[in-house]
């Protein structure tokens, strides 16, 4: 067992002896790899931050509280200075019927058919802010059915639909990401059987001598297998690096993007989950490729 | 320890390499196998080494019929025949040392078994004090003593060796095959398939002679 896990050790060495004394060819094919990899892990990490941006966004949607018409703007100061003692509330906005008409007329373009109008039809309405970064879509959506009782009130709305338009939308891409990543998976997977493959060919003389002298497929499929691993593994490991480097340039425009929407949004990065899945990844498709390359090949080199 | 009955080896095409071969070798043995080119002698050295198979007849090698063994023992097999080869199938990108030692990583030795085994084996051929070169800068019956210590490393009981004196000088080519008695005379059986006839009437072994894939001649068993 110990000689076994020796052997296994010595191959190890081994194979990673051969990359570095072929550090061109090993190199390309895990630029090859990495930057196969790294696109749909950097889309992964996109739709991850703009699933956070749709998140914040979600916990700072608005409820909106239509009240009675000929409320007097006393009154609606009232209930709105009692709505904002509730826990469940970040801040609360008046809007009177006379600004809110201004604002439909400058964006519905209806403003000289508005103006034909005897009176303004448009009741005062409160703008509530759920409070708390903890408070989701369903929470939002109970703090306006209670504030949908209040008296005064006759309606309160709470706009998701937008929302769940996004979420939606992004799930989408979601499945757009996976579908490209097995794709691309497969791409990795020919990409190390080929150069699996040329291996096994520059290595001729040498499996037909092992074979000659005794050794077994598995001996001679191991080295292979091992440097198919490698391969993957360091591939996967580049696309980290690279979707890593990518993000860390994108942050600052993201930055000042965020600024100018007053949002204090930072791109987070890929995460040491999905990093390691990147790179398990990478290991387990360079692995099998390359068995897929050693049990194409290796049979048809027979000594004789 | 060999023993063929009505073996006959046809290629694909129609070309019969072996009709009707039969004859026994026992364990004690040192047979030379001779004929031209061509007339079966490397055959019947890939169908013992399981490189090839017999068309018909029965193969006996280490009372083992080969045609009876499945693919996945043919290592195994192979592991206890030791064999030579005229262009001795070194590695060249290995030294002199790894070369004799692989038969021994593949049987899975440890570590200081294979060095203790390798170099004795080194040693019997006379090259231990060259085990760290590479096989290019040795000559030629430097290479082919190399390609034996390899064949013997695992201490085969059957030792077979095609043209091993091929390339050789008459000289080294005494070396070598003096070498094949020695190993012999300490209870290998060894097959040597050769041409050369100086080394079959120096040495006064065992002949079988091939011609057009059936055998001519077979002095016999006997033993000098």
């Amino acid at each position: 067992m110990k000689n076994h896990l020796l052997r296994h050790l010595q191959v190890l060495f081994y194979s990673l002896g051969e990359l570095a004394r072929a550090p061109l060819t090993a190199f390309m094919t895990i630029v090859v790899i990495g930057i196969t990899l790294a696109l749909p892990a950097a889309l992964y990490a996109l739709i991850g931050n703009l699933q956070r941006v749709g998140g914040g966004w979600d916990q700072g949607a608005q409820i909106s509280l239509f009240l009675k018409l000929g409320t007097s703007r006393a009154a609606a100061e009232t209930l709105a200075g009692q709505i904002r003692t509730m826990p469940d509330v970040a801040s609360v906005r008046y809007i009177s019927p006379a600004s809110a008409l201004k604002d439909f007329k400058r964006l519905s373009g209806f403003g000289n058919t508005l103006d034909l109008l005897d009176s303004n039809p448009l009741p005062p309405v409160l703008q509530v802010l759920p409070a708390g970064r903890t408070v989701g879509a369903r929470a939002a959506q109970k703090l306006a059915q209670t504030l949908g009782q209040m008296p005064g009130v006759t309606q309160a709305q709470f706009d998701l639909e937008w929302v769940q338009r996004l979420d939606a939308i992004l799930r989408l891409a979601q499945r757009g990401v996976l579908i490209l990543a097995l794709l691309l998976g497969v791409a990795v997977l020919l990409v190390v059987g080929n150069t699996i493959r040329l291996a096994i060919l520059n290595r001729r003389t040498e499996i037909e001598v092992i074979k000659l002298i005794g050794g077994t497929d598995a001996f001679i499929r191991r080295p292979f297998l091992y440097t198919g691993l490698f391969q993957g593994l360091f591939g996967g490991l580049l696309a980290w690096i690279l979707v890593a480097a990518s993000l860390t340039l994108l942050a600052g425009p993201v930055r000042d993007l965020a600024g100018l929407y007053g949002s204090g949004f930072e791109l987070a990065g890929l995460g040491l989950q999905a990093g390691t899945t990147l790179l398990l990844g990478g290991a387990a498709l360079g692995w099998a490729g390359s068995r897929l390359a050693v049990s194409r090949h290796l049979r048809a080199i027979e000594p004789g | 320890m060999i023993k063929l009955s009505n073996v006959f080896k046809r290629y694909p095409g129609g070309f019969d390499a072996l009709r009707d071969v039969s004859f026994e070798v026992d364990s004690k043995e040192m047979v030379f196998i001779t004929g031209h080119s061509g007339a079966g002698k490397s055959t019947l050295l890939k169908i013992l080494t399981l490189i090839e198979h017999a068309s018909r007849g029965q193969v006996l090698v280490n009372n083992l019929n080969v045609a009876r063994l499945p693919r996945r023992r043919i290592p195994h097999f192979r592991r206890e025949i030791g064999v030579v080869f005229q262009d001795n199938k070194l590695l060249h990108d290995r030294t002199v040392f790894d070369n004799v030692a692989l038969p021994l990583v593949v049987a899975g030795l440890s570590r200081q078994e294979i060095g203790r085994r390798a170099r004795a084996a080194l040693d019997k051929v006379g090259l231990l004090k060259k085990e760290k070169m590479y096989p290019v800068t040795l000559s030629g019956g430097e290479q082919q003593r190399v390609g034996i210590a390899r064949a013997v490393v695992n201490k085969p009981a059957l030792l077979l060796a095609d043209e091993p004196t091929g390339n050789l000088d008459a000289d080294m080519a005494d070396q070598i095959i003096d070498l094949f008695y020695d190993f012999n005379r300490h209870g290998v059986c060894v097959l040597i398939a050769t041409h050369d006839l100086r080394q079959i009437q120096r040495l006064r072994k065992r002949v079988i002679g091939l011609k057009d894939g059936e055998i001519t001649v077979d002095s016999g068993s006997h033993t000098s």
